[in-house]
């Protein structure tokens, strides 16, 4: 490349260049933390959601089992069954959700003894053939209590347990959710930074083409003007040759060349 | 000295390093874009213009001095290992400032030792990248600029001056033009041929290519946390033992031996002792492994015992077993070859097979000259007699790289680490082989030793890379008047 006024046009190109692609790149690292911290953000809120809906159909499931176990045998069913289809759908939601659906097999599994257990004890009532540790039922009864106790005994001994650990799943899950979410957490913590890098590394580079561009601008230009300015001096006061010691490029070579001729042409002259 | 000059020519290196950086955010684009693609581009730019700005102002120079050629060669390993942090400054994950230093430095003098604790984690790009490191720096920086800058022109003469020890010189009975042409011919070729070969042995393309990368560089960055014993494949191990040992010969002679000259490989007085020395320890590491019950057959024990002495001896550091699990009489052996290393004018680093050939025959000559105090006795190494300043280097170069082993041992354990890990990770570094003993062996890495000493491993790292002299010259301000 020759001229002086392209290569530092070029330098400083150069330069706006980076400055520009270091700025894309931040904003571009800035974002994708952003949206890192949504997703996790979301993720957690959701994760939060759909445990809090899952106790709430189990609970209800919970209460309608009750209700027909103990105190309306022929209530009506819908209510226990629709609890159980939004139980089923929240814990299918929370597997198509889920990083490692296999963690939340013992989930369905407790899910699905609750539905068993449920069903056989709807179904058994309604043919009136229920099978429950009759033992703990007075036989002295009237058919009604009988039932009751019976349905009682049922909800305590066997209802119960299966609740229990549907509960304890669906608290697990919680508490796994969570745990997963906190290496994601910390890789984004530590990650921080990378947003922050290209610039600052960007910076550090530039400061270093600065300072070079000072050093090539007073080696390739200040000094070769002021060395030519004390030869044009010392030759025009002591008449001492025109030689300039300097690294000389482009214009600055030609500036001396045609100095130098004339100052011949001056001699001719004279 | 003309700092002017010296930019220029650094500035040359820089651009060679940002086509590799560029190369490796190519393959991060064709991996849908994976996460090491914008730091690998936003490093090529950076390094790009930082290496491109002298190039604009700086006219070529017609010559070069031999000073100069020192600084630019020096500058050109120092600077890469500095714009070499830059992706993985910018992707972070495992790289803090002082990491990623450790990393670039021990990608660009072809060391291999490794701060990471999960390598498979970084994206397809980084670790391309990373073995890159290795591939130029395993040749040279500055010759592989050589090869690919032909602007360079008759200056070529003084830096590969510089950038080749003056015991490789030796072999090398040709002009620099050709010197550089074998060169590329030898690594380039040996690069591929042990590509195409790992690919036969069922690797993937991507990691047959890199480790055949860093197989030729005999640098030992690999793309598993486990190395080479992930693959558990005999033929692969082969392959590499045979490209380690390969890329370990004086390239020269290589060169010669395939163009059927006189002074080849299998006339040469330093090869032969090489390979001497590589059979008997893979000979005493074998019966002493299986003698201890390390290994239920013997089969198995040669099997892991030759991959560990070549890959040590060649200064690689690939590992196929855990060798902190093998006798003391072993992990002695695996040392001894750890610090003597390979041949000079080759990839490999250490102390170098001719050194110690020659220091043996000074050994001799001096118990000779006891008995004998008016002979005239001659060392010669390959029939060609050794001046007195050759002699006179190689027994300094060789107490030098001692002491300062032993210094940076006693600094080592100054900051907690244990002898046998603070001893190994010092050969291991200053060798340019990589994995040591105990807390840096050959399934460990350096994640877990101080800040201070990865600083002065890396440090050990330029230093041996750079033959100690070379390095410790920029460090006189006399140098630089």
């Amino acid at each position: 490349m020759k001229g002086i006024g392209k290569r530092v046009t070029v330098g400083f190109l150069g330069i706006v260049v980076l400055l520009f692609a270091s700025g894309i790149i931040s904003l571009f690292e800035l974002s994708n933390l952003s949206n890192d911290t949504e997703d996790i953000l979301a993720a957690s809120r959701r994760n939060m959601e759909i445990a809090n809906d899952m106790l709430h159909s189990v609970q209800e499931h919970s209460q309608a089992m009750l209700h027909i176990a103990v105190f309306d045998p022929q209530a009506d069913r819908d209510v226990y069954r629709r609890a159980m289809g939004d139980l089923d759908g929240k814990v299918a939601a929370a597997r198509s959700e889920a990083v490692d659906a296999t963690r939340l097999d013992s989930l369905s599994m407790s899910v699905l003894r609750l539905r068993e257990i449920s069903e056989q004890f709807v179904f058994s009532s309604a043919i009136g053939n229920i099978d429950i540790p009759l033992m703990a039922v007075p036989s002295s009864e009237d058919g009604a209590t009988a039932s009751s106790q019976r349905g009682k005994a049922w909800y305590e001994n066997d209802y119960k347990p299966a609740y229990d650990n549907v509960v304890e799943q669906i608290q697990s899950y919680m508490t796994h959710t969570h745990s997963s979410l906190a290496p994601r957490a910390e890789q984004l913590s530590k990650n921080a930074y990378r947003s922050v890098a290209p610039v600052f590394i960007s910076l550090v580079v530039m400061i270093a083409i600065v300072l070079m561009f000072y050093y090539f601008v007073m080696f390739y230009g200040v000094n070769p003007i002021l060395k030519i300015n004390r030869s044009l001096s010392d030759f025009l006061t002591y008449r001492l040759p025109f030689n300039v010691k300097a690294e000389l490029l482009d214009e600055l070579k030609e500036v001396v060349d045609n100095i130098e001729k004339l100052i011949g042409l001056s001699k001719q002259n004279r | 000295m003309r700092e002017s000059v010296i930019l220029r020519y650094v500035g040359a290196v820089m651009l060679c390093v940002s086509a590799f950086m560029l190369v490796s955010a190519g393959i991060s684009y064709m991996n849908n874009v994976d996460s090491g693609f914008y730091p690998l581009l936003l490093s090529a730019l950076l390094t790009f213009t930082l290496g491109g700005f002298p190039l604009l102002f700086v006219p070529r120079a017609k010559s070069i001095s031999n000073k100069e050629g020192f600084t630019i060669v020096v500058g050109s390993w120092v600077l890469a290992s500095v714009v070499g942090m830059f992706p993985y400054l910018i992707w972070g994950g495992e790289f803090s400032l002082v990491n990623a230093w450790f990393e670039s430095v021990s990608g660009f003098t072809a060391t291999g030792a490794t701060i990471l604790n999960d390598i498979e984690r970084l994206p397809q790009g980084l670790l391309f990248y990373r073995i890159t490191t290795n591939w130029i720096g395993g040749v040279g920086v500055v010759m592989f600029s050589l090869v690919i800058l032909p602007s360079l022109g008759t200056s070529k003469m003084a830096l590969s001056n510089v950038e080749l020890s003056s015991l490789a010189k030796d072999n090398y009975q040709y002009r620099t033009q050709v010197i550089v042409r074998i060169l590329l011919v030898v690594y380039v070729g040996l690069t591929m041929i042990t590509t195409l070969s790992l690919k036969l042995a069922g690797l993937r393309w991507f990691d047959a290519l890199t480790h055949a990368m860093s197989a030729c560089a005999t640098a030992g960055f690999s793309t598993k946390n486990s190395s080479i014993a992930f693959y558990d494949n005999v033929a692969v191990e082969a392959i590499l033992a045979a490209a380690m040992l390969i890329s370990s010969l004086h390239f020269g002679l290589i060169y010669a031996t395939f163009l059927r000259k006189g002074n080849n490989i299998f006339r040469s007085e330093v090869v032969r002792t090489y390979l001497a020395i590589i059979v008997v320890a893979i000979v005493l590491v074998t019966i002493s492994i299986f003698s201890a019950g390390v290994y239920p057959t013997i089969w198995e024990a040669l099997r892991y015992s030759y991959f560990q002495v070549i890959s040590l001896m060649t200064s690689t550091g690939y590992a196929t077993a855990d060798t902190n699990m093998w006798t003391p009489f072993a992990i002695i052996i695996l040392i001894f070859v750890s610090i003597v290393c390979a041949c000079a004018g080759s990839t490999s680093g250490g102390m170098k097979i001719d050194r110690l050939l020659i220091f043996c025959k000074i050994l001799w000559a001096r118990i000779l000259r006891q008995q004998h105090p008016n002979a005239i006795i001659r060392i010669r190494v390959d029939g060609v007699a050794q001046d007195a300043d050759m002699l006179n280097s190689v027994v300094v170069f060789i107490v030098t790289y001692i002491a300062l082993i032993l210094f940076a041992t006693v600094n080592n354990t100054l900051f907690g680490q244990d002898l046998m890990t603070a001893f190994s990770s010092t050969v291991a570094c200053i060798g340019n082989v990589g994995p040591g003993f105990g807390a840096v062996g050959s399934m460990g890495n350096f994640a877990d030793i101080p800040a201070i000493l990865k600083l002065q491993n890396s440090f050990l790292m330029l230093m041996g890379r750079l033959e100690i002299f070379g390095f410790i010259q920029l460090f006189f301000l006399k140098w630089w008047r």
